[in-house]
């Protein structure tokens, strides 16, 4: 990566949101396209810590801090990019949530935070929330994906139903792709319930929703 | 403080505590945890699984008290923060009890405090935790577990449906899953011959509703340990204090449990000590626990056999054993599964690190992670007896060399996730033993750690 995004890169690095958008902004000003700042450097070295995290020689907190600072750098480069330009460095919307019944929310964090800085743009329900809640979230955020999360088997009927709602629907499985993963979910079961993806892990996870999304 | 009065305090606490947002909680968490770890000078090497540093431990001890009072415990249902100070949470601590009878009759077991290097033996408690099983296995696989004399007591899989029904949490099918696995419980202890054996329950339950219904003397006994998670990272809820309140009014043995995440809030080793460690503080003063008990889970194989969850469990496990008289549990989950060494090598390492760090219950194993239905057999609960009978009493240090070249036999195998075979396939199901294979590799690999110096009987 060139020199230029030394200080940036440190920002993403260290987590601190202040510096990283100031940075951006100074960048910015002085002439640097904003999609080569998303291209030559904040792309890279999200992938760097979404890799060093899957290796874990960094850990959820890092991967957390660093997602921040890049939330911090897109408000500052918004108004820098020209028309078209937005959808050039967005990967896809995703809602993401642990379904109804279940309680468990670390595991979704981690998924969250490495789509994150792989560079969807996530938007995280929370948890015990219903089929009906995480469609009506997805046509709400504009989302492409709906990945749900479960850890405990007697959730998994919501689980069913999530994607049956989508399946059965022509509007929205014509705009949603649902992938799902968790303890109890295998491939096999994600298969036989029809969800267009399943990921066994954040990693798998990740690599799921590039794959579906076609990014 | 008795129990009873410490609830109404908790209760109290969860209604009138600072109110947080609960990501602003999970960032107190990272912070607070990064605060002490510096601050008390938590550090591990890279290379030992078990801790031989007692001032370390004792450090942790201290940080995790620390981070305790700073932190709190959420409560998720009404956004407040269960807080305790340090002369509470110590005062709480030394309310708790030092040993508990489990179960009745000649079946009943005694639990005690142990200290690290206790030359008592953990109690066994010999169970595949929760994991999936077809309804029509249910009697034999906890039959195979329970017919083992070095199995003390136990706690069921999870029925995948019942009467052929899918279960659904928070419906009428919960409940009678709820009440379908004390009844096949009761039928797998009787034809076991130990009726009175105590059981950990209900494994169905995940809303408080299927708990309720089968916490009665004619279901779940007061003799049985009556369990429940907090949420990671030490939050809890309304439905979790709801089914706390109905056990300790029916005088059950409080068995509650935390899984801090390996990478999660707590970060590396040094944090996930004494994340650990403070959640068991918190199992014990918040949650009132008999025992207080954990399964730190690794982010992507699910178990914690590997090496730097064994090396934060070590280190926790010692803090509160040097620290407290708490019993603690640890549950044992490999990711291997029946028919492979590696499920055995695994159970062995974990087990050998948990008896020398002070654990007082040893659970599982939980075979395959307790995620693949049926990857689990009573067989691996005898080999985790044998070893814990064997490695009560070890010196750290020579605990250390056995763990390392045992560990060493699974390590790359982790990542392959040799899951194994279901019961049916290394059980004779009408004998309800294990088959020529399945036993063949058992005396193999006993044979080996026998070669290498650890001494079973």
């Amino acid at each position: 990566m060139d020199n230029l995004y030394t200080a940036l890169i440190e920002a993403i690095r260290t987590g601190d949101p202040e510096a990283g958008a100031a940075e951006a902004e100074r960048l910015a000003q002085s002439g640097v396209s904003p999609l080569e700042i998303f291209r030559e450097c904040i792309e890279p070295c999200l992938k760097d810590v979404g890799d060093q995290f899957s290796r874990l020689e960094i850990f959820l907190p890092e991967m957390m801090e660093a997602a921040e600072v890049v939330k911090a750098v897109q408000v500052v480069l918004k108004p820098y990019l020209k028309a078209g330009e937005q959808a050039q460095v967005a990967k896809g919307r995703i809602v993401l949530c642990t379904i109804q019944g279940d309680l468990h929310d670390i595991g979704k964090n981690i998924v969250k935070a490495m789509l994150e800085v792989n560079g969807f743009e996530v938007k995280d329900l929370g948890v015990n929330i219903s089929p009906t809640e995480a469609i009506r979230a997805a046509k709400e955020f504009e989302a492409q994906l709906i990945a749900i999360s479960a850890l405990m088997l007697p959730s998994l009927p919501y689980v069913r139903d999530a994607i049956e709602m989508v399946k059965q629907n022509e509007d929205y499985r014509r705009r949603f792709k649902i992938m799902v993963g968790g303890g109890p979910v295998s491939r096999d079961w994600a298969k036989k319930a029809q969800a267009d993806g399943y990921g066994d892990d954040a990693i798998e996870a990740v690599k799921q929703a590039a794959s579906l999304l076609g990014v | 403080m008795k129990n009873a009065t410490r609830l109404m305090d908790v209760i109290q606490r969860g209604l009138t505590g600072p109110l947080m947002e609960e990501d602003v909680f999970n960032r107190q968490v990272t912070l607070g945890l990064r605060r002490v770890v510096k601050e008390y000078q938590i550090h591990l090497l890279p290379d030992p699984i078990i801790n031989q540093d007692d001032d370390l431990a004792d450090r942790v001890w201290q940080a995790a008290l620390d981070f305790l009072v700073v932190c709190g415990v959420y409560n998720q249902s009404t956004g407040r923060v269960i807080l305790h100070s340090r002369d509470e949470l110590l005062r709480g601590l030394s309310d708790a009890p030092e040993q508990v009878w489990l179960g009745s009759g000649r079946d009943a077991v005694l639990e005690h405090y142990r200290l690290v290097e206790d030359r008592r033996v953990p109690v066994n408690m010999g169970s595949p935790i929760g994991s999936p099983i077809p309804e029509e296995l249910f009697i034999p696989l906890m039959q195979s577990y329970i017919q083992e004399p070095l199995v003390d007591v136990t706690c069921p899989a999870s029925l995948m449906t019942v009467q052929g029904q899918e279960i659904r949490v928070g419906s009428p099918l919960e409940i009678l899953a709820a009440w379908e696995e004390v009844d096949l419980m009761r039928i797998a202890l009787a034809r076991a011959g130990r009726p009175g054996m105590a059981w950990t329950g209900l494994m169905l339950s995940m809303s408080d509703a299927g708990q309720l219904s089968a916490v009665n003397p004619l279901g779940l006994r007061d003799s049985d340990m009556h369990t429940f998670g907090i949420v990671s990272e030490l939050k809890t809820n309304f439905e979790i204090l709801n089914k706390l309140t109905h056990s300790i009014r029916m005088g059950g043995i409080v068995d509650p449990y935390a899984n801090p995440i390996y990478g999660g809030l707590g970060g590396g080793t040094a944090g996930q000590a004494v994340l650990i460690c403070a959640a068991m503080i918190a199992v014990s003063v918040v949650f009132m626990a008999a025992c207080c008990g954990s399964s730190p889970t690794h982010p992507f194989n699910f178990n914690d056999t590997g090496k730097e969850v064994m090396q934060a469990s070590s280190l926790a496990f010692q803090a509160i054993a040097r620290n407290s008289h708490l019993m603690t549990n640890l549950t044992i989950t490999p990711v291997g599964g029946p028919g492979t060494k590696t499920l055995l090598y695994e159970t062995a390492a974990f087990t050998i690190m948990s008896t020398v760090s002070g654990i007082s219950r040893l659970l599982g194993p939980r075979s395959a992670t307790g995620a693949v239905a049926g990857h689990f057999s009573g067989l691996e609960a005898r080999f985790s007896g044998q070893i814990l009978r064997a490695s009560a009493g070890l010196e750290r240090g020579r605990a250390e060399e056995l763990a390392q070249r045992i560990y060493a036999c699974y390590a790359p195998q982790l990542d392959q996730k040799p899951y194994g075979l279901p019961f049916q396939e290394v059980y004779d199901l009408p004998a309800i033993q294990p088959t020529k294979e399945w036993q063949k590799l058992y005396d193999e690999t006993l044979e080996e750690l026998i070669h290498w110096g650890l001494p079973v009987a």
